[in-house]
């Protein structure tokens, strides 16, 4: 178990609160259905992520309850290391203050302003204070979070303190919200834990629902998995606003040029020489909190016209083909299943990452009512909104599912699981819910589905021919008893049962799996189109 | 052919069968393909007969098995009727065969007659056997006066009739004329006439009283019954005079006759004519009967087609004299019916026969 108070000695502060305030529509808080899930949504990546930094194999609960209309409390409880009460007002109500900010590494989140914002938006909406109880070493924390907009603080009200008398660990977390609503459709609560279970087989996910009715959705593997190597972030993964990020929430370095180079991989001082010569109307010797806009721009364009060192790509931890294989198994007992196993490529001529594909088919994606769904995973995180402008949505829909024996696509009880593994996601938007459609990645998406198809498609192939040839041995076997009795007294014969069952073994071998009933070639000389007809020679009346 | 002979080759049908299933294979039996490629014009004798193609029907292909087993049920009842010593027709023989095969199938042995219909082809073809021969009846259409004694035992009993007997109506020519009926005449040569009311005519002029002939009309495209009369009668060596309509159809019922069609080409020889002879009514019939010229008629469009079609068959289009009568047909787009020669005279009719047999004014 990693040690809490060397991950939050990562905290910083930012004065952004009052922003957010005026953009909760950025932060995913627009429309009732979304805000519960955003609010589910950062509550549960935090969740995972503090686990996995423990190294404990999560188990998280969630519980909502209905208090009015669009009025709901929601509870999330985690099993986590917990947190120490020196640190719980910036965990949970100080806006950028959060541990993944700063740190490059293949995360959940990536900005960090999560939680803050869901305490943020029960505040506005409620003016009721979220609760915290912190399970942390021997101490069990009680306390209200208050937050002030301005100054961006955060401040513990009726804190309580006590001896961790039952030895436990984790944080839970409750508020209340209005402006809300709990529904079972496919941007809900319950299908986001169903797809952060899929892609999260380590973790054990209960849903109470304000119906009172408790889900379960059972860990189906015993150890977290590997924990993603932490990089600098990449010269050409970096855009001007994450350099200026990067240059304010840091005070090791004095001047730009030290600061690039601790700050970004591949970045030596010879790259700096390279740049200076690039963006010659920048000065490089300034302080980096210093850093203004128009020239974090310049940099990220000289940055591009420098060959770098493409970036290691061990920082980037895919979820697993046996992992994804037991994890469908586990939730929807698919009738077939194809995962993808790819290496890692780069995008923007550097980006490492990499795709995750499966293809679900029949059996429990059938029962479960899933048509055609495509279920978008960012580093793990179901992405639920913005699916029209998201690479992972178009590049699947591009394929031609025609080639796969699956035209109808939509119709089909199908679900393709795509998962974008990096450390940088290029998301369209503040919403973090679409990737943009960079080339590299696109294809790299339609070759992965294409793989994954082309599994399926043999199955259901020899799935389809089974069902024929079944199909053609019922149809001629319907007519044994009759053919029987007429061959018999044709023949002038006595043996009827015998010819019956004869004919019966007969059609069995001949239709049955491995049998010869596929090949009907010789079926079509009927000669239908050809065969004579006048229909004015009225001699058979 | 003899009832013995049908029931011995619907049992051989049979007892094949039970061998394949005995050494574990489908069930099939060999038919000769009826198709269109398939249908040879011979030459030699001047019919249409099938080629060689032959075709298998298997139980075990999917496409096949409903009309392999119906096919074998058609046969089996058949079979039985020719014990019985009963004859059906083949609408009867479709409700004989309108049942469900079973309770928990839903589906009929058969559900429209014209799928009994061409079964019955396929086993006629498959066992050399005329329909007639497994007392199945078609409908009666043909009719014959004239000098001419039938004997035909039926329902256990022997009649004889007299065809100068038979007052206005003549004969109804039945659908079987080779099993258990019998007949001698004493005609100079027969006349078909294509239309019913034409006969009619004729029967009243006593034509066939004045010229010792034998009177029939197919009224229309002829029965099987009536093409195998007449395939008898020329055995005689009776000539036989067609006398039709002056259009397309009129043409095609003597070519039907003469050659045989398409569709019952398996037939062959026992259903057709070659010795036939058209007398009329021709083309140049309009040139030479100056007042037909006022009596022709408007060619409808099916006319010019089957005008077409018969120009494109060699056994029509090696005549240069039909080419010629039937290409007339198309660029004048005229017609005359067999009925417009009693437009001056109701008695013309049988002058214009006379004259035409007389003088050998015929197509071939």
């Amino acid at each position: 178990m990693v040690d809490g108070k060397d991950l939050f000695s990562h905290f910083r502060e930012h004065s952004v609160a009052e922003f957010f305030k005026k953009n909760k529509q950025m932060l995913g808080f627009s429309g009732k259905v979304r805000s519960l899930t955003t609010i589910v949504h950062e509550a549960v990546s935090n969740s995972l992520d503090a686990c996995e930094e423990a190294g404990i194999v999560p188990e998280i609960k969630v519980e909502v309850k209905e208090l009015g209309e669009y009025h709901y409390s929601v509870k999330i409880e985690d099993n986590g290391s917990g947190i120490p009460k020196s640190h719980l007002g910036k965990a949970l109500g100080q806006m950028l203050a959060g541990t993944k900010f700063h740190r490059y590494v293949q995360q959940r989140g990536q900005q960090g302003i999560g939680i803050a914002a869901v305490s943020m938006y029960a505040l506005l909406t409620t003016a009721q204070h979220p609760h915290a109880i912190s399970y942390y070493k021997d101490k069990k924390i009680s306390c209200e979070i208050s937050m002030d907009f301005k100054t961006n603080k955060a401040e513990l009200l009726n804190l309580i303190e006590e001896d961790n008398k039952e030895g436990k660990h984790g944080l839970t977390y409750e508020a209340e919200f209005k402006d809300v609503e709990y529904k079972k459709s496919d941007q809900g609560i319950f299908e986001y834990l169903r797809r952060t279970a899929l892609a999260n087989p380590h973790a054990q996910i209960t849903l109470t629902e304000p119906n009172n009715e408790t889900i379960v959705f059972p860990r189906a593997i015993q150890e977290n998995p590997p924990r993603p190597k932490e990089i600098l972030p990449h010269p050409l993964g970096v855009g001007a606003h994450d350099l200026l990020d990067l240059a304010r929430a840091q005070k090791e370095n004095r001047k730009i040029s030290a600061f690039l180079q601790n700050a970004l991989a591949r970045l030596s001082a010879n790259k700096v020489s390279e740049l200076r010569e690039i963006v010659k109307d920048v000065d490089f010797d300034k302080n980096p909190a210093d850093l203004t806009w128009e020239e974090a721009e310049k940099i990220v364009q000289g940055f591009k016209q420098v060959k770098w060192i493409a970036p290691e790509t061990d920082s980037i931890v895919p979820i697993g083909k046996e992992q994804i294989e037991k994890s469908f198994m586990n939730i929807f007992n698919p009738e077939v299943l194809a995962v993808t196993e790819r290496s890692p490529k780069v995008y923007q001529g550097g980006v490492p990452f990499a795709i995750e594909a499966a293809i679900a088919f029949g059996g429990g994606i059938a029962t479960a009512g899933k048509k055609g769904e495509i279920m978008r995973f960012a580093n793990r995180v179901p992405l639920l909104f913005d699916a029209g402008g998201c690479a992972l949505t178009e590049a699947t829909k591009s394929v031609d599912w025609g080639r796969y024996n699956l035209k109808q696509f939509e119709e089909e009880p199908i679900v393709v699981l795509i998962n974008f593994v990096s450390v940088y996601v290029p998301y369209t938007g503040a919403g973090k819910q679409a990737v943009a459609q960079e080339e590299d990645i696109m294809d790299e998406i339609k070759n992965a589905v294409m793989e994954a198809a082309r599994e399926v498609q043999k199955y259901i192939s020899g799935k389809k021919k089974a069902h024929e040839i079944e199909t053609k041995r019922k149809v001629i076997s319907r007519y044994i008893e009759q053919l029987a009795s007429d061959v018999t007294d044709l023949a002038a014969a006595k043996n009827k049962n015998e010819i019956k069952k004869k004919l019966e073994k007969i059609i069995e071998e001949k239709y049955s799996q491995g049998g010869e009933g596929e090949e009907e070639k010789e079926d079509i000389p009927e000669h239908e189109e050809e065969r004579v007809k006048e229909d004015d020679e009225s001699e058979e009346e | 052919m003899s009832d013995k002979t049908a029931i011995e080759k619907l049992e051989g049908l049979g007892k094949k069968m039970v061998k394949e299933i005995e050494k574990e294979e489908g069930p099939t039996f060999e038919t000769t393909l009826r198709t269109k490629s398939n249908t040879i014009y011979d030459e030699g004798v001047g019919c249409l007969r099938m080629g060689d193609k032959k075709e298998l029907r298997k139980f075990l292909s999917v496409a096949q098995a409903r009309t392999f087993m119906q096919t074998v049920a058609v046969a089996a009842k058949t079979k039985k009727f020719i014990k019985e010593d009963l004859h059906a027709s083949i609408r009867s023989l479709f409700y004989q065969l309108k049942f469900s095969l079973g309770e928990d199938i839903d589906e009929d042995m058969f559900s429209e007659q014209q799928e009994s219909n061409a079964l019955i082809e396929d086993l006629e073809v498959a066992l050399g056997i005329k329909r007639e021969d497994l007392h199945l009846t078609t409908e009666r259409k043909g009719v014959v006066a004239g000098p001419i004694i039938i004997k035909d035992k039926f329902g256990g009993e022997e009649s004889t009739i007299d065809g100068t007997a038979m007052g206005r109506s003549g004969w109804g020519i039945p659908s079987d004329v080779d099993n258990d009926i019998d007949f001698k005449t004493t005609a100079k040569y027969v006349l078909v006439c294509e239309k019913d009311a034409m006969w009619q005519r004729l029967n009243e002029d006593k034509f066939w009283k004045k010229e010792n002939c034998l009177l029939i009309t197919p009224k229309g495209q002829s029965s099987r019954g009536t093409r195998r009369l007449l395939r008898k009668l020329a055995d005689k060596k009776l000539p036989i005079y067609c006398f039709m309509d002056c259009d397309a159809w009129g043409w095609y019922i003597y070519w039907t006759i003469k050659t045989g069609s398409m569709n019952l080409a398996y037939l062959g020889m026992d259903f057709a004519v070659p010795e036939a002879k058209f007398i009329g009514v021709t083309m140049d019939d309009i040139e030479e009967f100056k007042f037909l010229q006022k009596l022709t008629i408007r060619a409808k469009d099916v006319d010019l087609k089957r005008a077409e079609e018969m120009l494109g068959y060699p056994w029509i289009n090696r005549h240069k004299e039909w080419v010629r009568n039937l290409k007339l047909v198309a660029s004048t787009k005229k017609k005359i019916e067999q009925d417009a020669l009693q437009g001056e005279r109701l008695t013309f009719v049988g002058e214009y026969i006379k004259q035409k047999i007389e003088g050998k004014e015929w197509l071939p």
